[in-house]
Parts: structure tokens; sequence; C-alpha cells
């Protein structure tokens, strides 16, 4: 490691990220030519790489019949997975961190299962209970709670890095000291303090839900991953074209999530924990 | 005013016995501060009279009413906590009113109320600050205005102080106390600090190993301690051979009288340091007999005491507590 860093010198870091970047970055830009660049696959050439793009093929997608469905499908599933996530995840981590913190180590891990069994390991368990539960498993929405336990290695942290961050217990005695009840506790004082964590949390919710493919898939739910796969057989160059939207569509929605978290009232919180801390 | 009362109370958490067999009565509109080390089980106590821990035996009254089991949100008393509890998300005005608020207060009898308080924590111009915006001494005044706006029966302050640097300390412990005996309100103050219990509190009850070792005036407690354990842990206490018998005699300081005079009451020994600390010097003295260091405090300017002199050392007659070998 030390022979590496005196290789590498000061400019190690920028070179790591460098070739991290043209990891990442080269099949996107592959992905964009191929739907962008009215040129066949065969001179996708560098010398060709400004010529003939064109965007006319962004729109083809809006045409198709199962696009909207799907959207709608998707977002109706993302914002059940959020609001499920959400009502489950904030009452059981402040009642771990106040009542049995002692737990908190094995809820982590609890909670990190399903970053560590695959999508497809979960789809099995799945099926087998599928003949008991087919009035469940017919319905679109009864992919939420399966979304809701996926997204439960991120939503978990940052929920749990927020309360961390508070001093949880003492506003819960100082609120309910001056007469308020454990749902006025919650929603007056711990959850507007949450407001980092819990928009974090949403949009990490909405991220895994608007872009599970394989739970999805095999449950034959037309949301809008699946849609994208099946389009992109039909259509290729329309159907990359729709996977870089949507790939900007994420970014996007991750640029908003930092923006949200640089708010004043986002901002005012931090300020007043780290005043805290220094005092 | 209200009278609050604890009757035998016991409080164990797993094997550990935080509270043994409290007894403790505050007369209405008395400030009594509990007193002692670290897990003596002041703090139980006061988590127990506002209602976040409940007892595993005894009776806690509010007057006539046992509270016991009442939750912490029924009861009518106002907390202020060692950490600045202040809601970090609402503004120092809506803080104060958070309370009025959920007792559903008049809107302009909250305004009102808010103003007052605000008023008379001397911090009038800064409703519309948040939090983070405040000094820590200003947080403290804030959480006190905030708890004294629902006008509570009982004011539970658990260690308020301690967080903040002693000059700002010293003013709000004034503070707490002109406020507490402008509005009467009974207040329990548990602090860790002796000097600050000394100086605020009508009666002072120190606390070892969960149990009520003393309580009585300030002046009791330092000038009479009822144990070794009193003795020792408020002031300073000098540990002297009982020559009239088995044991030792604990004494302050400034009981122990030093003269070049020898007779039977008096031990000799030799002065080792001098320090002047303005209105007071401390001579320190190793006695002979038990080569133990004796602290002797005198006005400065009456003895003329060197390093090395030899001198005589006695009791005022009255003071100082035997401690059994």
């Amino acid at each position: 490691m030390a022979v590496m860093r005196n290789l590498l010198g000061k400019s190690g870091p920028k070179i790591v990220i460098l070739v991290t970047s043209v990891f990442f970055l080269l099949p996107l830009l592959a992905m964009t030519r191929f739907a962008f660049q009215n040129i066949g696959v065969f001179d996708l050439s560098w010398s060709k790489a400004f010529d003939k793009w064109t965007f006319d093929i962004v729109s083809k997608p809006f045409e198709d019949q199962y696009f909207t469905d799907s959207l709608y499908l998707s977002f109706k599933i993302a914002i059940g997975t959020a609001a499920l996530t959400l009502g489950l995840l904030i009452p059981t981590a402040i009642w771990v961190h106040l009542r049995v913190p002692k737990a908190r180590v094995l809820i982590e891990f609890m909670t990190v299962l399903p970053y560590v069994i695959p999508a497809i390991a979960l789809v099995a368990g799945i099926v087998v209970i599928k003949p008991h539960a087919r009035w469940f498993l017919n319905s679109d929405l009864s992919l939420i709670p399966f979304y809701t336990v996926l997204a439960l290695p991120f939503t978990y942290r940052a929920i749990d890095s927020g309360l961390r961050a508070l001093e949880l217990r003492t506003l819960v005695d100082a609120s309910r000291n001056l007469g308020a009840g454990w749902i006025r506790t919650m929603v007056k004082v711990i959850v507007p303090n949450l407001r980092s964590a819990i928009i974090s949390a949403t949009f990490l919710t909405v991220a895994v839900a608007l872009g599970e493919f394989t739970i999805a898939n095999v449950l034959l739910k037309r949301t809008f991953p699946p849609f994208i796969n099946e389009y992109r057989m039909r259509e290729p160059r329309a159907g990359y074209a729709l996977a870089v939207l949507s790939l900007l569509f994420t970014i996007f929605i991750f640029g908003l999530l930092s923006v949200a978290l640089r708010s004043p009232s986002a901002k005012s919180h931090q300020n007043s924990t780290k005043s805290r801390e220094m005092s | 005013m209200t009278s609050i009362s604890f009757r035998g109370i016991r409080k164990t958490f797993g094997s550990t016995v935080a509270l043994e067999a409290l007894d403790l009565d505050l007369r209405p509109g008395e400030l009594v501060s509990l007193l002692g080390p670290s897990g003596c089980g002041k703090t139980t106590a006061l988590r127990i009279a506002a209602g976040f821990e409940i007892p595993d035996t005894g009776i806690v009254s509010l007057g006539d009413n046992d509270i016991t089991r009442t939750p912490a949100h029924r009861r009518n008393m106002g907390m202020v906590f060692q950490s600045y509890s202040l809601f970090p998300n609402l503004t120092v005005a809506q803080n104060v009113d958070f309370g009025l608020r959920n007792r559903k207060v008049e809107k302009a009898t909250r305004n009102s109320r808010v103003g007052e308080m605000l008023e008379l924590v001397q911090l009038g111009e800064l409703g519309k600050r948040y939090p983070h915006q405040l000094s820590g001494g200003q947080q403290q005044r804030v959480a006190l205005a905030r708890a004294l706006a629902v006008q509570p029966e009982v004011l539970l302050l658990d260690e308020p102080l301690s967080a903040l640097d002693a000059k700002v300390r010293s003013t709000l412990r004034d503070e707490i106390r002109r406020i507490q005996s402008e509005l009467k309100t009974t207040t329990l103050f548990v602090t860790h600090d002796q000097d600050e219990a000394l100086a605020i509190s009508d009666r002072i009850g120190v606390m070892s190993n969960g149990r009520l070792e003393q309580l009585g005036t300030p002046e009791d407690v330092y000038l009479r301690p009822a144990s070794p354990f009193v003795a020792r842990f408020v002031g300073s206490i000098n540990e002297l051979p009982n020559i009239n018998g088995a044991g030792k005699i604990l004494v302050r300081p400034e009981d122990v009288t030093i003269s070049a005079n020898e007779n039977e009451l008096t031990m000799r020994g030799t002065i080792t340091r001098v320090t002047f600390q303005g209105p007071v010097t401390i001579i320190s003295v190793r006695v002979d007999i038990t080569d133990q260091l004796v602290n002797v405090h005198a006005a400065s300017g009456s003895i003329h005491a060197q390093v090395g002199d030899r001198v005589s050392l006695s009791v005022t007659p009255g003071r100082g507590i035997i401690e059994a070998a």
C-alpha cells in the first residue's frame, strides 16, 4: 500500500477518480451514442463521435400505450413504499432508540439482510407462498411490502443516523413534560427534527421502487423497469434512449435530495446539533 | 404552591438499586436540592417526580394526590434538563408556547404569557430566534421560561447549570433563585456541585448509594453533617486522630485553630506549605503522631506562618464529627 501511495503521489486520488469515472461513464456514453446517434452500430467509431446526433427518438417511447401506465404504476408503488417504509420505520427506530437501545445491533443486522440476500432469493420465497396468497399477489400493489424490505438497508440507516444526531431522549422527555402525548411528540417534535433523514429515506425508497426489476418481472407486474426491458427488445434505440432518460431522472432526484438537505431549516438543524456538540 | 412528597420509594434497574426507601417532603414554595455523586440516585428521584420512571415500590404525592402512576404528560410539572432541550425546529417563542398549546390555552393568553416569561428571563427581544442562534446560557434561560410558562405545580431542575461555563453558571444560578423566590414555585434541584446547592437551596438532601444521608438547611449540612459521608462530600474536611478515644475526628479546615502554645488537647506538627488565596490563607501542617497533612484556613494577615514552623493544632469546641474506627 505504502509503495503504491509513493508511486501515485499526490495525484493518486485523482487517478483513482478518473479510472472509476471512465469505468462507469464509458458504457453509459456508449449507450447514449447508440440511442441518440442515427448511425449504424458498426459505424460508431471515434471519428464519428459528433455526427448525426438526434433527439427525435426521445418522443417515441412516450407514444407507446404501456409507457404511461407502467410509469404511473411505478410511481404509485414508489409512493406506497415510501409511506409504508416511513410509517413502519420511524416509530420502530424511535422505539428501539428509547426503549431497547441494546437491540440496535440486531436491528441493524436484520435490515442489512435484504442487501446481502439477492432479490431472486426473495422471489423464490414469494413463489412458494404464491398459491396461498393469490388474492394478495394478484394486486399490483403487492409489490409495496417487498420493496419496503428491499429498501430497508438504505432507509433504516438514514433514519437511524438522523436519530443519533438528535438528543432524542431529552427531546421526548421535554415534550412529554410539557404536556404532549406520544402522537403529538412524534408529529411536532421528532418528525420535524428528522426532516433530512426522512427526505433521504424517501428518495432512497423511491429510487429503489422505480428501479427494481427482478421481483416485478417474476410476478408479471408491468412496472417501469420491466416495461423498459420489454420495450428495448421491440425498439432497441428508443429503449436505450428511455433507459438514459430514466437514469437522468434518477440523477435529478438525487440532485433534488442534496438541494433539499441544504435548505435553510436543514442547515439550522445541523448547526444546532453542531453548537450542542461544541458547548 | 404545592407540596410534593416521596414515601418509601425504591427503584431498581436490573440488579442495580438506584433508590432505596427514599422519604422526602418538599414544602410548598420551597427549593430543595438533591446533592450527591454520580450514580447516587438523585436524577432517578427527579425522573420519578417527573413521571419518566415508575418506582418499584412507594408513593409520590402532589399535595394530597397520589401521582405515582400518572403519565408524565398529565402531571403539571416543569422541567429543565442538563443538556439544552429546546426543540431545534421551533423559535424561542414557539418553544415557550409549546406547553401552553398542549394545554389548549387561548391564543391571547398564550401570547401574553410567552412575552411575560421571556421578560422574566430577560430575553424579551429574542423570541424570533432559533435555539442554535443562542448561547448556552440563553438556551437554558429559554428552557427555564418554557418550564415556567405552564405555571407548574413543581419545578424540576436536572443539573441545569452543569453544561455552562463558570461565569454564566453563577449568574444563572442567582437568576434561578430570584425567579423561584418571586414565583414561589416548589422546586426540586438536582446537582453534584456543592457550591450550587449551598448557595441556592432552602434545604439540601445529600444522597449516597440510593439513600438520603441527610436532609437539612445548608448550614446544617455544612456545619453539622449527619454522617462521615456528608462531612466528606460537602466542603473540605480534615481527618485528625481522636486524642480522647478511638476513631477519627472529621473537621472543617476553618474549625482548626493554629497556635504556638502547646497543651494536652493540642497536636503538634510542622508547617509544610502556605497558600495565599486572597481573603483566606491555607496552611498545611504535617501532624507528628499520624504523619497526616491537615489544612487550616486562617484569615489572611491574622497569622504569620512560614514553612518549617512548629505549631499546635486544636479543634474548635463543638465542631467536627467522630468517625468510629
